[in-house]
């Protein structure tokens, strides 16, 4: 019998052609138990089911979509899905959590995970009922925003279905396409180019199972107990602004990144502040399913409409590209969620070709920073895939950058091909050793060093020994979070986090485990991301920032000067390799291969 | 003085904390406290280096030569003071600094009518000189002035940065404490003008917008305005370090940012 909260297979769908076929695949207790779910066993999964080296837009890679055993139980912020694939941006593995019901009707299809492969011969849907999976053909769905697609497929297949689909972007193979289920994307790495490879453009999932907890009165008590934490001083900043908070707070730190990294503070910061925007636009705050946070919040558009705004979202479309005017970033904004595309990537992206334009590396005259209608002329010809800078641009900075040349490279602002998220590495030196040395990328998600370097507690500005510790203990924690799977947002309410992690999750499923089962677990998620890269190619070489982060120091306001040089981050980079157990070229030592579970 | 100079209280810390802690976040090299042997010190800001004089009695020279010493592998220039000078502002520090270019050993301010050699800038390649004097006797700073390149910084030159003009205007960066009456009446001036802003859910009712206030330390900053430092609060100031440390010295003219410890995601 399966674990509590786990249903014990994955389902396998092969599309081919105008047919899908589904096929169990059996997920013993110790795979689950090693890897946890979501992320975790998404890992698991790929390295199983990916055939080396396969091209990520090709119909033989596969997509998986991984719940989690607390899926679908009254725990606050557990109704999450990973999406895991490999990443037609980096190449390497990618994976991306997005909320609410898909999570749970897909979990209650009576499976743990649902993979796709394959390629449908025309653009199609794909319906998971329960065991049963059938193709249907949907050209008329061609061209529409995920959230109009949606729309459409709940008119013709009825009520009881969740739809994740992509929008025009992930149909036309744009690199950083997102899958999108109720306004919440699956945003990183271009998971929505994978689908679109398949000629899927949404999935869609039913109900037809019921799992069972192992200690259902200890979980309800649990719930109750994690709810009336959720509301605590912890989860205050989410509650009142959102994410957005992060900007002006940033701006006053000097890590908010302007210009493409060419400076870490900006002048039009206040007009694009949570504390203005709250005060004068602020509409509507929302939650994901089973959420008691409530970090949405919702902003008024000038000319009618409201949009949700982040603040990764109003870094990478505002700051980083320049643009002070928030209707232009709230229109941007709303552009990448109508187009099915990243934002962070999109932002990062066009940041980019900017500097090249106004460098005249590119022959774009009319790209400037600071110009929102530019920003958002740039995105409609990503989402097209325009010939010329469309077509240039829809490939990620770093494919853009080699195809320019003239040293733009050193610029793009990417790690492994993934853009930098709004996070300043010279000024927040543990975060920088976690953006160069993460699987995924550059990223903010899967690790979270910048909360040591924002705590007070070490130099932001001088990276070494304690710099790593924190990276590695904050990539272990998501690696957790992400696998369980909870709500980051949700971590400050745990005092002593391994050790409550396993108690919930043995609450579900049963098992015996402790805090230090759980750190075992995080360290063999992150060797096992680190063990596909390698597989599919990544070398040490990967494991660093761009040039401009470690070649030219920032000017802080205090007359300072922030510098990253190759050298520290290099000597952090080797730290990570030696904390990680892993070789000084980053290798996964053999002995530890065996624990990872991956002969079939 | 009848007490140490560094150990006198300075709003909650020391004097000689103050000193340590303003260089510490104006430089972007290493501070280091040269100890005489057998002197205690009080408590000194996260980062600060102790180097100990294994000589006793042989005055600021001796603790040039060491403190120079101690730094050279690191920086090729270097501020110093002496620790009793509680109105050392960053804006004249930097003035200092930047004048020390290549070609340039010593830069030395003349100022309110004073040489000030204890608030200059020298060349740590200077250690062995200094060295050298010492041997031979020589127990007067002013003495190196005659063996290297110094440039001179009169008021007006010194004044002549606007940051300096516009921070400290009177050059009380200069302005040490040599008896109890000079400590009270440093005690007894009115405190730095700083501006205040508080961000993410400290910012409720529009406490983001800046703010004037007047506080020697982040910790009379954050008590004006209804805030205490701790695992959840952390404070920056003008942009630079994050800090849980409520008694940073500040000075006029600064900006402090106060924001959740939980600030990012």
């Amino acid at each position: 019998m399966a674990p509590g909260g786990f249903f014990g297979r994955a389902l396998v769908v092969d599309v081919r052609g105008t047919r899908a076929t589904g096929t169990p695949l059996e997920l013993d207790d110790r795979v689950l138990r090693s890897y946890l779910g979501g992320v975790g066993l998404g890992t698991w999964l790929m390295h199983r089911l990916a055939p080396p080296r396969v091209d990520p837009l090709a119909p033989a890679a596969p997509l998986a979509f991984v719940f989690s055993a607390l899926v679908g139980t009254p725990l606050t912020t557990s109704a999450k899905f990973a999406v895991v694939a490999k990443s037609p941006l980096t190449g390497l593995l990618t994976d991306a959590l997005a909320s609410s019901q898909f999570a749970i009707s897909g979990k209650l299809t009576g499976h743990d995970a649902i993979v796709v492969r394959g390629r449908a011969e025309e653009l199609s849907v794909l319906l998971v009922d329960g065991g049963e999976v059938r193709l249907e053909p949907a050209p008329e769905l061609a061209g529409l925003p995920a959230a109009e697609a949606e729309t459409a497929v709940k008119e013709r297949f009825g009520r009881g279905w969740r739809t994740a689909a992509i929008g025009p972007a992930g149909e036309r193979g744009v690199r950083f396409a997102t899958i999108s289920h109720d306004g919440r994307h699956a945003g990183r790495g271009g998971l929505g180019a994978v689908l679109g490879g398949k000629n899927i453009k949404a999935v869609l999932v039913r109900a037809a199972a019921r799992v069972r907890v192992a200690d259902q009165a200890g979980v309800l008590a649990a719930a109750r107990d994690l709810r009336e934490r959720s509301f605590g001083p912890a989860t205050a900043k989410y509650r009142e602004l959102g994410t957005l908070a992060n900007l002006l707070a940033f701006n006053a730190v000097s890590t908010l990144p302007t210009r493409n990294f060419t400076a870490a503070t900006f002048e039009g910061a206040p007009a694009l502040a949570a504390e203005e925007l709250h005060e004068l636009r602020g509409v509507a705050r929302n939650s994901c399913a089973s959420c008691s946070i409530g970090c949405e919040h919702i902003y008024s558009r000038k000319g009618g409409g409201s949009q949700r705004m982040e603040y990764e979202n109003v870094f990478a479309l505002g700051p980083l590209c320049g643009v002070s005017d928030p209707d232009d970033v709230f229109a941007a904004s709303a552009r990448c969620d109508e187009l099915g595309i990243d934002t962070i990537s999109a932002g990062g992206t066009v940041a980019w070709a900017m500097e090249c334009a106004e460098r005249g590396l590119i022959d774009e005259p009319w790209l400037r920073f600071g110009d929102g209608s530019a920003l958002l002329r740039a995105l409609d010809a990503i989402g097209a895939r325009e010939p010329g800078l469309g077509e240039l641009l829809a490939h990620g900075s770093r494919r853009a950058a080699e195809a320019v040349g003239q040293g733009s490279i050193a610029f793009a602002p990417q790690v492994k091909g993934l853009e930098l998220p709004g996070y300043e590495p010279r000024t927040l030196q543990a975060m920088a050793l976690g953006l160069a040395v993460n699987a995924r990328g550059a990223d903010h998600n899967r690790s979270g060093a910048y909360e040591a370097d924002l705590s007070g507690a070490l130099d932001r500005l001088e990276g070494g020994v304690a710099h790593v510790a924190a990276a590695v203990d904050t990539e272990d924690r998501a690696a957790v979070m992400d696998s369980m799977i909870l709500c980051k947002f949700l971590r400050g309410v745990f005092e002593d986090p391994f050790p409550e992690w396993a108690r919930l999750l043995g609450l579900v499923t049963g098992w015996d485990l402790d805090g230090g089962e759980l750190r075992v677990a995080a360290r063999r998620i992150v060797r096992a991301k680190r063990a596909f890269n390698l597989r599919e190619g990544a070398t040490a070489a990967d494991d660093t920032l761009p040039a401009r982060m470690l070649e030219t120091p920032l000017e802080l306001g205090s007359g300072r000067s922030a510098a990253l040089t190759a050298d520290r981050l290099r000597s952090m980079v080797a730290g990570y390799y030696v904390a990680r157990g892993l070789d000084e070229d980053g290798r996964v030592d053999p002995a530890d291969l065996a624990d990872l579970l991956l002969e079939a | 003085m009848g007490r140490p100079k560094a150990a006198l209280e300075w709003h909650g810390s020391s004097l000689l904390y103050r000193a340590t802690a303003v260089l510490a976040r104006t430089v972007d090299g290493p501070v280091v406290v040269v100890a005489a042997p057998g002197q205690e010190l009080p408590e000194l800001p996260a980062g600060v280096a102790v180097v100990q004089d294994p000589v006793e009695g042989r005055g600021p020279m001796q603790g040039l030569a060491v403190g120079l010493t101690a730094v050279a592998d690191r920086a090729r220039g270097a501020f110093v003071c002496s620790t009793d000078l509680p109105f050392l502002h960053p804006a004249f520090v930097r003035r200092v600094l930047r004048e020390l270019t290549d070609g340039v050993d010593v830069v030395l301010p003349v100022a309110r009518g004073f040489r000030q050699p204890l608030a200059a800038a020298y060349r740590t390649s200077l250690a062995g000189l200094v060295a050298r004097l010492l041997a031979e006797g020589d127990l007067r700073p002013g003495m190196i002035f005659q063996h290297c390149a110094v440039t001179r910084l009169e008021d007006e030159d010194l004044l002549a940065d606007g940051a300096v003009a516009r921070l400290d205007p009177a050059l009380d960066s200069v302005l040490n404490v040599n008896t109890p009456d000079d400590y009270a009446a440093a005690r007894e001036r009115e405190l730095p003008e700083v501006t205040v802003e508080c961000f993410g859910a400290l910012a409720r009712g529009g406490g983001h917008r800046p703010r004037g206030v007047r506080a020697a330390t982040i910790g009379a900053a954050a008590h004006a305005v209804g805030l205490t430092l701790d695992r959840h609060i952390v404070a920056a100031v003008n942009g630079d370090q994050v800090t849980r440390d409520d008694r940073l010295p500040l000075v006029a003219g600064d900006s402090v940012a106060f924001l959740s410890a939980d600030a990012g995601g």
